[in-house]
């Protein structure tokens, strides 16, 4: 099950202790519950909400940035896109073990 | 209660107070509550000289044209959703259907089987709807009909209504008048009518800036049917199973093939967001108060300004043409270049999650 | 829609296509293992657009699908008891069991439910405390972490009439067993990238370099598609073999940890059988015994239902990527969405049911593509 949406978080509170929140979805909004990504949200930001939960907030830079890199890939080499892409992996990853 | 000395009134056997502001089941009995009921609540809101002889059906002049009929029963559920209820549906629906045969509506029946239980509140303002509605598109209801069922076995209420209309010298619509080259239009936005009734369907539940678009299209029609004539061949409102599966119909009826563009249909943004959210197709969403047109390709133009020339109108788009491949077919072109089938579905459109 | 529709522009589609092509200097077999991506893929044409390029593969992506035949008909017995309301998810109302449906048991009398969240079927179980709620968990990691939450929620609030019939699947257990196989034909995946927004990638880590495929956790936009085909290609082209991320607007290396917090205290992994493959090892999530009094398994006694699979259905072979659903002998003739044989041509994530809506046309008219 994948259908998972952004939409942009307009409101936070509480009920009963679970934090819930109602997002913003192009003109549609739904009451969800931000309860996996509580400590990361707040007004404004933009979540993938996948069956009334929100499972991760967008990282808005970095889409901003990735998307830039491809719109620039018609202009300058690919090269550049691919370097891109490289940084984008490895921030985190393991050192490569040799084969 | 709590009467401390007893007298007449507290012999009487007591109506319980909530079952006077909703329907019973001796409404439907013929007797003297069936009579209250459509004296106080029916012919105030529908007063026309032909209903209110109140005979057992209607009499009304011939004129020697060819006169046309539909029929349409609404089980909506909810009753009451954005931008109407079952009433605004009952009305439209029936007139739409006669006025997609290019005939003009002149009268209306209604027939009506409510639930016992149902909150009166709630039939005046279907009844309401239903008189303003006829009553803008100037066709008088002038017979009808109401029974009442068990509690659970009518879903609130459920209404009938039958159309009668005019059909208009030398102007014949049909499904099979579709012509390889012919235009497909559409008069407005699409997917408002379904998107609004999800909303307010338990289990769903979202808030959403559409309402229905239900609707009497007929001035459209007229419109059309005056700027373009015999080129208009083919008209369908695309209720249940939205546009794609009117389309269908027409291109299995005429044996041709359409093809869409999908960058030119006319989605509005909190449809196609709440489509993305229950994972629907728009183009399978029904719509109240639209209509495809198929028209010759040399009355394109004067048709789509006709159309525009109306506020009912004034949303109207190309969306496609009639081709003579794939026949029986109809086909979407994506914004990426590839094509993919519009088919029928074998029933409901299923909120999907996945 | 902001973070959806860019990710649809034809004109930057067009582009990624083009340095798919100009990339590959050979095909190349892909899998993606979603059945959002699926859709997208058969949907938009792309495989058909890139066809010499790319053979993707679809792969086993719809938890629908998989759900074995026997965890149908225990639900399909869980509908039709009177004192239950079922809900379930609306992709499983038309899913065959082995006599009926869910749309049927409804037709009978049964009280089956449509929700569009877990919540939902809570919120439910709370306003009719005289019945028992009983929600269909299906899914992979991605519906785990709200099932979690109903379940402990329920919990909290002390609701007793509240039950869920699992059948979730985990994503990486079935690319291993995809890449054991004999006949493997996958050189490269496109793994789920709201799998993996939950679940991180750590996991697909030492799947890359043991079986040396590249693993690219991709979106379900065109574009998001398009991108990740083209670093697929790219690794391959130069013998690469890493798990890259496509998908930065969601997912991160770790994944998000309160979620899988709640999915390891609520759920066990357990072997499951995923039907037209079979029992694949620590595949599949139950309830721990913590949280038994939730398990509709237990509560209704549905332990003993065994069901076997019709014959003539190939979703096996389908699902494995071992056939394409065209060249089934029942497609399209005896198996339609009207009159499913199996779970593939039901669903709307199914690659039969893809197929068949949307990819028919190419047979009837090939040349007309772009």
């Amino acid at each position: 099950m994948c259908l998972g949406i952004p939409g942009r978080i307009i409101e936070i509170h509480d009920d009963a202790g679970l934090p819930m929140g109602v997002v913003d979805f192009g003109g549609v909004r739904r009451e969800v519950c931000l309860a996996y990504v509580a400590d990361q949200v707040r007004s404004g930001d933009y979540a993938i909400v996948h069956v009334g939960f929100a499972i991760s907030k967008v990282d808005e830079a970095e889409a901003m940035r990735t998307f830039e890199a491809l719109r620039q890939m018609s202009q300058l080499d690919e090269l550049e896109w691919m370097k891109e892409v490289a940084e984008r992996s490895l921030a985190g990853a393991p050192p490569t073990e040799d084969p | 209660m709590t009467a401390t000395r007893p007298h007449a009134d507290g012999m009487a056997c007591p109506l319980p107070h909530a079952a006077l502001d909703r329907v019973q089941l001796g409404h439907g009995s013929g007797g003297k509550m069936s009579a209250a009921l459509l004296r106080e609540r029916f012919l105030p809101r529908f007063a026309n000289e032909v209903l209110l002889r109140l005979g057992d059906g209607a009499v009304v002049p011939a004129t020697g044209e060819e006169l046309a009929v539909s029929t349409d029963s609404f089980v909506v559920h909810p009753l009451e959703f954005p931008g109407g209820n079952i009433g605004h549906l009952a009305v439209h629906g029936t007139l739409n259907d006669i006025a997609m045969m290019g005939a003009e509506p002149r009268y209306l029946a209604a027939g009506f089987i409510l639930e016992e239980g149902l909150p009166l509140d709630v039939l005046d303002r279907v009844l309401d709807a239903m008189a303003g509605a006829a009553r803008l598109a100037g066709v008088p209801l002038i017979t009808g009909d109401t029974k009442v069922v068990e509690r659970g076995k009518a879903d609130g209420m459920f209404i009938n209504t039958t159309g009668v209309g005019v059909v208009q010298d030398g102007f014949r619509p049909d499904p099979r008048g579709a012509r390889p080259g012919d235009c497909v239009l559409v008069t407005g936005p699409i997917g408002r009518h379904g998107i609004a009734v999800m909303a307010v369907r338990e289990g769903l539940a979202f808030e959403v800036e559409v309402e229905s678009d239900t609707a009497a299209v007929y001035p459209l029609v007229r419109l059309l049917r005056s700027r373009a004539g015999p080129g208009v061949h083919t008209l369908r409102d695309p209720t249940r199973g939205g546009v794609a599966s009117a389309l269908n119909e027409i291109a299995a009826a005429a044996g041709v093939g359409i093809v869409l563009d999908e960058s030119r249909l006319p989605i509005p943004e909190p449809v196609a967001a709440a489509c993305e959210m229950l994972g629907l197709d728009p183009l399978y969403v029904a719509n109240e108060g639209i209509f495809v047109a198929i028209v010759a390709a040399d009355v394109a133009q004067a048709a789509v300004a006709a159309l525009r020339s109306h506020p009912l109108g004034a949303g109207t788009v190309t969306i496609g043409s009639v081709v003579n491949t794939h026949p029986g077919m109809v086909v979407l072109q994506t914004g990426l270049g590839g094509s993919r089938i519009v088919d029928m579905l074998p029933g409901d459109q299923l909120p999907r999650i996945c | 829609m902001r973070y959806l529709s860019e990710y649809r522009d034809p004109a930057l589609a067009r582009l990624l296509i083009d340095r798919i092509r100009s990339a590959a200097t050979r095909r190349w077999v892909l899998m993606e293992v979603c059945g959002g991506q699926t859709h997208t893929i058969v949907k938009q044409g792309l495989n058909e657009i890139l066809a010499d390029q790319v053979e993707m593969i679809h792969g086993p992506g719809c938890p629908v699908c998989v759900t074995p035949l026997e965890q149908i008909d225990r639900a399909l017995h869980l509908a039709a008891d009177p004192r239950v309301i079922f809900t379930s998810f609306g992709d499983m109302l038309r899913v065959p069991g082995t006599t009926s449906d869910l749309f049927q048991i409804r037709a009978g009398g049964g009280d089956v439910r449509v929700v569009y969240s877990p919540l939902d079927a809570l919120d439910l179980a709370r306003r009719h405390p005289d019945r028992e709620v009983a929600f269909f968990a299906v899914g992979f990691e991605t519906t785990a972490p709200a099932n979690a939450m109903a379940v402990w929620r329920a919990r909290t609030l002390g609701v007793r009439n509240f039950s869920v019939l699992v059948s979730h699947v985990t994503v990486p257990p079935a690319m291993v067993a995809i890449l054991q196989s004999p006949v493997n034909r996958v050189q490269g995946f496109l793994a789920a990238g709201h799998v993996c927004t939950v679940m991180g990638w750590t996991e697909y880590e030492p799947l890359a370099r043991k079986y040396r495929v590249p693993i690219v956790v991709t979106g379900f936009e065109p574009l998001d598609i398009l991108e990740g085909m083209l670093m697929a290609v790219r690794q391959l082209e130069a013998g690469r073999f890493e798990v890259e991320n496509q998908y930065v607007r969601s997912v991160r290396r770790e994944g998000n940890q309160p979620a899988q917090e709640l999915i390891a205290r609520v759920f066990r992994l357990v072997d499951r059988s995923w039907r037209g493959i079979g029992e694949i090892p620590a595949s599949g999530l139950a309830l721990t015994d913590e949280f038994a009094e939730f398990d509709a398994e237990r509560k209704f006694g549905l332990g003993d239902i065994r069901a076997t699979e019709p014959p003539e259905c190939r979703a096996g072979d389908v699902l494995r990527g071992q056939l394409k659903p065209m060249q089934c002998a029942a497609f399209g003739s005896r198996c339609t969405p009207e009159y499913p044989l199996g779970a593939p041509m039901v669903s709307s994530e199914g690659a039969c049911a893809a197929y068949y809506n949307y990819g028919r046309y190419r047979s009837v008219a090939p040349g007309m593509l772009s």
